[in-house]
């Protein structure tokens, strides 16, 4: 078999050779970050409401122990999160519960891994978010008698996440890209596909050129789509107003055909 | 049996400090079913302090308050008190993410547990009387500042409360906006609903309410009839008060 010799034909040889592989890591890739983002988007809407719990002087003691202890456990839960590399992470989870005798599948790990780091990014993430929205906002909501969880579920939450959505978009390229990490699991997303590829070979130029191409074209849709619900959420920029504008202060003059209003 | 004399709202001994700086020193008083009282003052008398207490949005330091004679903070279970006693803001704090007709249901919803058709029903009819049903599909974002404060008191109102909190409601508002929301306000307190008025609005204490306390730092320095405080107040810094704030 004649192998090529220019760049751009070891490229098409590769691209024909291993289209199916890179297709699949990119599935995987995007399965990997998506789905990790949005766990992780839960997690830290769940830390961020269980932080945000108003705690009075009247509360019972038992209502006040447990969510100083809760806060505890959830600020050493994002310390420890962010303040470790995924790729450490992920060594420490996947082998760890492997010697534990938990054999984890490899994706589910991944998909574990990425969801558990996001969650402690997004928390701080929506927290900035919730105090970005005017506390009136909250008062209002209290005021007409909600609960804690009333309020931050339908008033305060949707303001903050809009909000963030910026931030929000951010973590999920930021996954996309980071999740390569994870080949030293060695779960089938993009990077590991790749030197696979590359291996046989021995052209990394090439292949990681396809890669970067690929990883470009996932980050760049995304970031596209999510400026759509953006855009989305903010609503109709026009509202219809309903019947005569009888505003409180609009008066209606009585005028007999064939007379002309006098203003 | 409900005694017509017995008050709706009463307020013992509250007492409010932030830090080492007491706000209110034992404040008591009570509404009776149907009072339209205004709490006049100046800045920093204790006035939205006192009222934020009532609705709890403050924690009081001492003191209670009792609602149809029941400790409000004890024997009343939250929502429904907060449903009872409803509260209009000085920034409106009409709910950003919804839309007019959604802030007005919302609370039916999510509290009284109406269902969603009576909801909107009812939510339509007081947009209606406060001449904003037009608008039900507007955003906040989208209304003048006496629209959106209209929508606040449709919003309260929806609830079927027995007592209105007003704190400071026009105090936002530019000048030629201020008569539509008093207005409605004229309306309501012709209508019987209990309110209880902090503003700066003497005219309103004047002709509307038919009660006015007077703060000063922090006590309840005069508490009368609107003509006792306005034509012949008893205490020097009432007159002192007055004579500031008239004289504009």
């Amino acid at each position: 078999m004649e192998l090529p010799t220019s760049f751009f034909g070891w490229v098409a040889f590769l691209l024909d050779k291993y289209g199916m592989l890179f297709l699949q890591g990119a599935l995987f890739t995007i399965v990997i970050a998506l789905t990790g983002t949005v766990i992780g988007f839960l997690i830290g809407l769940l830390v961020a409401i269980l932080r945000t719990v108003p705690v009075g002087a009247k509360d019972s003691r038992v209502k006040r122990i447990g969510l100083k202890a809760l806060s505890v456990i959830l600020s050493v839960y994002i310390e420890v999160f962010r303040g470790t590399p995924m790729i450490v992470q992920a060594m420490v989870i996947y082998y760890g519960t492997m010697q534990l005798g938990l054999r984890m599948p490899v994706l589910a790990a991944a998909i574990f891994i990425v969801s558990i780091n996001t969650g402690a990014y997004m928390a701080e993430i929506i927290r900035g978010g919730i105090i970005s929205v005017d506390k009136g906002q909250k008062e209002a909501a209290t005021a007409i008698g909600m609960t804690h969880w009333q309020s931050m579920i339908h008033v305060v939450l949707p303001q903050a996440v809009r909000n963030i959505m910026p931030s929000i978009g951010n973590e999920f390229v930021v996954n996309i890209k980071d999740s390569s990490v994870l080949n030293v699991i060695s779960v089938n997303e993009l990077f590991f596909m790749s030197k696979s590829a590359a291996g046989t070979y021995l052209r990394y130029f090439e292949v990681f050129f396809i890669t970067a191409c690929i990883y470009l074209v996932l980050t760049f849709t995304v970031t596209r789509l999510l400026r759509v619900l953006e855009r989305k959420m903010d609503g109709k920029v026009n509202y219809t107003i309903y019947g005569s504008q009888s505003d409180s202060q609009a008066s209606i003059k009585l005028v007999k055909e064939g007379e002309v209003p006098i203003d | 049996m409900i005694d017509a004399a017995a008050p709706i709202l009463s307020v013992e001994h509250l007492k409010k400090s932030f830090g080492d700086h007491e706000v209110l020193k034992d404040i008591s008083f009570s509404v009776s079913q149907g009072d339209v009282v205004s709490i006049i003052g100046s800045s920093g008398s204790g006035k939205s302090t006192l009222l934020r207490c009532v609705n709890f949005l403050e924690e009081p330091t001492a003191g209670e308050i009792r609602f149809h004679g029941k400790n409000a903070e004890t024997e009343w279970p939250k929502a429904e008190y907060h449903a009872k006693v409803g509260m209009v803001f000085q920034s409106f704090n009409l709910f950003n993410n919804m839309s007019v007709l959604k802030n007005c249901m919302s609370g039916q919803l999510r509290v009284l547990h109406r269902n969603p058709k009576e909801a909107e029903e009812k939510a339509l009819f007081f947009l209606e009387k406060v001449g904003m049903s037009p608008y039900r599909d507007a955003r906040p974002a989208q209304l003048s500042g006496g629209q959106k404060q209209r929508v606040a008191i449709a919003r309260a109102l929806a609830m079927d409360p027995e007592v209105l909190l007003f704190d400071e409601p026009t105090s936002a508002l530019d000048p030629e906006m201020v008569g539509e929301v008093l207005g409605v306000m004229r309306g309501l307190a012709q209508s019987g609903l209990t309110m209880l008025v902090v503003t700066h609005e003497m005219a309103f204490a004047r002709d509307v309410s038919k009660r006015v306390i007077f703060m000063d730092s922090g006590v309840i320095a005069e508490d009368n009839t609107p003509e006792e405080i306005f034509t012949s107040p008893k205490q020097q810094r009432t007159r002192a008060f007055l004579s500031r704030i008239l004289e504009k």
